[in-house]
């Protein structure tokens, strides 16, 4: 899925990018809250990594800003402070999660996925589509007895269009939700990753669809 | 009160003291009042008795008469009656026609005639008999009779001795009693006179507690004048320790706070190293060094606020520590690809009044941030002079230099300012440079160097 990361710390950013990336994840990152505040309004990103202490507005200020506009985007805090009073405080202005710093790598991971789950309106973990099995848990897709084998991009096509199985994706939606800012992205990206995981799906699988001119979009049987 | 071996040597009480600054002044008022009041009693004594004396005198002269040509006289039993008294004086009366006796005692000591009047009767103490006496007399003149008619009366002084003692005794049992008492009242006056202080003791007593110390002012009642100094003193110092305990406190807490987020990038980048990333043990040394920064800031930081533990003001040579500071800086600059140069005059002295130590840590921070916050090929130069306000020390980068509006705001602890994408800073270095300023009582400057940072660092005449 598509997250944003808004830290200030240039390493720790890295660091989350990395980690984050290699788990399929699209990211972008800014390090300020009006930059985050300017990003989140146009990209549709499924989560938001905010950082609590940030230069220009801190964390919470971002959070309140994002829900008065009605942005019910995941919001996973992060913060370097000690008091329970933060932690009330982030969920009360309507963070989904809340991280203290130093966090451990696992619980960030697992955190992210079960957001990317509940995004779905689905908290579990195990996915059916069909002859499909999706593990969001563990990335682990099988098809039958088949286990399929997926590059991160294709993964992402693939958790973007199973959260809305039997719906029309965009195919701007769809880019969007893939692919990053920094993301070095041919016009035909999009396309080569669907045609991929189509072909790796079939035969047994549930197909993907193409809506020619409008957009993508997974089969539910 | 023996103090035992090893207890502290205390002062003495305060009802002791009381006492003895009350018992001197007490007794020598008492003195003086016994002196006053003897010579009170003797006079009044004196005067009763001389008034019964002269009373019985006029009745018996008021006797005297001449009849045919012969002084006569009628002795009035009551005039004796009045001198009667329960000591049983001894009472002797002469009465007499110039020396020629006329009845009464014959030796009772002649008065001067020429100086006794005949209207007032007059007393004087005699010796008669082996004994004091008070005598009284007065004269009368006669008709037809030559010579001046005198007549005496005496008594002994046993009574007017007996009712001078017994009032002494009485006023001195009454000082005693009096003084007694003074003394008795110290103990429940000095407790009720110190029950504020028992008060106030119990308010401070009160704030003793190991949980969480309250350092606001102490709530007590009113207090009397004397004590309000004292609470004033105690309030002032418990707004002292508030002001240093909450200082600390958020010193703590932005410390932890600080380390946090490098350790998290330790431990994500270990994560990674773990999954065979390459990039990763790069990133763990840059957090590690960032921590390591860190730490030693902290630490300088702690130094440069510790209150009260400054060594003796020296000279200290500005050249020397500047270029202990280049040197030390040198290979930092040299993996930033920033030069890093010393400018002063070879010839002059640049010696100030301060602490060696304080201006090398203040100068190594700021010859690291110049260092930091610089552009590759860019400059930093440590800049000695002198003017009319003082020796300044000047430290210029060529790095995107610091917005007037956010100066002030940079030299607040942990201060990061916004749109700093370069290397990762602490936020302290300036912070040190200014808490050892203030404590060097050297004067800190940010300027815009056009572009760059340029930090004036003047120390006073006098320091």
């Amino acid at each position: 899925m598509r997250i944003l990361i808004v830290e200030d710390d240039a390493p720790l950013a890295r660091g989350v990018i990395s980690l984050l990336r290699a788990a399929g994840h699209a990211i972008d990152h800014v390090a300020s809250g009006e930059d985050a505040l300017s990003v989140a309004a146009t990209e549709p990103y499924s989560l938001v990594i905010l950082d609590v202490g940030l230069p220009d507005i801190d964390g919470f200020e971002v959070l309140a800003r994002l829900r008065a506009r009605g942005d019910q985007v995941q919001v996973l805090m992060l913060t370097a402070r000690d008091g329970l009073d933060d932690r009330v405080r982030g969920l009360d202005l309507g963070a989904d999660d809340y991280l203290r710093k130093p966090f451990d790598v696992e619980e960030l991971e697992a955190r992210v996925r079960a957001l990317g789950r509940r995004r779905g309106g689905d908290a579990a973990p195990e996915m059916r589509i069909g002859a499909m099995t999706i593990n969001r848990s563990t990335g682990r897709v099988e098809v039958g007895e088949r286990v399929i084998e997926l590059r991160r991009r294709e993964w992402a096509v693939l958790e973007a269009l199973a959260a809305r199985a039997g719906q029309i994706v965009s195919r701007e939606t769809l880019q969007a939700e893939v692919f990053g800012f920094d993301d070095p992205v041919g016009s035909n990206a999009l396309e080569v990753n669907v045609t991929r995981l189509r072909s790796k799906l079939a035969p047994d699988g549930p197909a993907i669809r193409t809506v020619r001119g409008v957009g993508y979009m997974l089969d539910r049987s | 009160m023996t103090a035992a071996e090893g207890t502290p040597k205390r002062a003495l009480s305060l009802r002791r003291r009381l006492g003895i600054a009350m018992l001197g002044p007490l007794v020598i008022a008492a003195l003086a009042l016994g002196v006053i009041g003897w010579a009170l009693i003797s006079d009044v004594v004196r005067r009763t008795n001389d008034r019964v004396l002269g009373g019985a005198l006029g009745a018996i002269a008021e006797t005297v008469q001449v009849e045919r040509g012969e002084v006569t006289l009628d002795l009035p039993p009551a005039a004796f009656g009045m001198l009667e008294n329960s000591e049983r004086d001894n009472v002797y009366y002469r009465i007499a026609v110039g020396d020629e006796l006329l009845t009464g005692y014959a030796d009772l000591p002649a008065p001067d005639l020429a100086s006794l009047s005949t209207e007032e009767p007059r007393f004087r103490y005699a010796e008669y008999r082996g004994q004091r006496i008070r005598i009284g007399e007065v004269r009368r003149d006669l008709p037809r009779v030559q010579a001046p008619v005198v007549v005496q009366v005496a008594e002994t002084l046993d009574n007017r001795n007996a009712l001078r003692q017994r009032l002494m005794t009485a006023l001195l049992l009454g000082e005693v009693v009096l003084v007694g008492f003074a003394l008795a009242l110290i103990r429940p006056a000095l407790g009720w006179s110190l029950r504020p202080l028992a008060e106030l003791r119990a308010a401070i007593e009160a704030r003793d507690t190991r949980a969480a110390p309250d350092l606001s002012p102490l709530r007590t009642g009113p207090l009397p004048a004397e004590l309000q100094p004292l609470s004033r003193s105690f309030d002032r110092l418990l707004a002292r320790l508030d002001d240093a305990t909450s200082a600390m406190r958020r010193f703590t807490a932005d410390a932890s706070h600080q380390m946090r987020t490098p350790l998290s990038v330790l431990k994500v980048q270990v994560a990674l190293a773990r999954r065979g990333s390459d990039e990763a043990l790069r990133e763990i040394d840059e957090a590690t060094d960032r921590l390591e920064r860190l730490l030693t800031q902290l630490l300088t930081l702690a130094r440069a606020d510790e209150a009260g533990t400054l060594p003796p003001l020296e000279q200290v040579d500005l050249v020397e520590v500047s270029r202990r500071a280049i040197s030390r800086r040198i290979r930092q600059a040299i993996e930033a690809d920033v030069e890093l140069l010393l400018d002063s005059d070879e010839k002059a002295q640049f010696s100030v009044l301060g602490h060696r130590s304080l201006v090398y840590e203040m100068l190594s921070n700021l010859v690291d941030n110049a260092i930091r916050y610089n552009r590759p090929g860019g400059k930093v130069t440590v800049a000695l002079r002198k003017d009319a306000s003082g020796t300044q020390l000047i430290v210029s980068d060529d790095g995107p230099g610091i917005p007037a509006a956010q100066r002030a705001q940079a030299m607040a602890r942990f201060a990061r300012l916004q749109g700093e994408n370069g290397p990762p800073g602490s936020g302290l270095g300036l912070a040190i440079v200014q808490s050892s300023a203030e404590r060097l009582g050297a004067n800190l400057k940010l300027e815009d160097a056009g572009p760059g940072l340029r930090v004036i660092v003047t120390f006073g005449q006098g320091g």
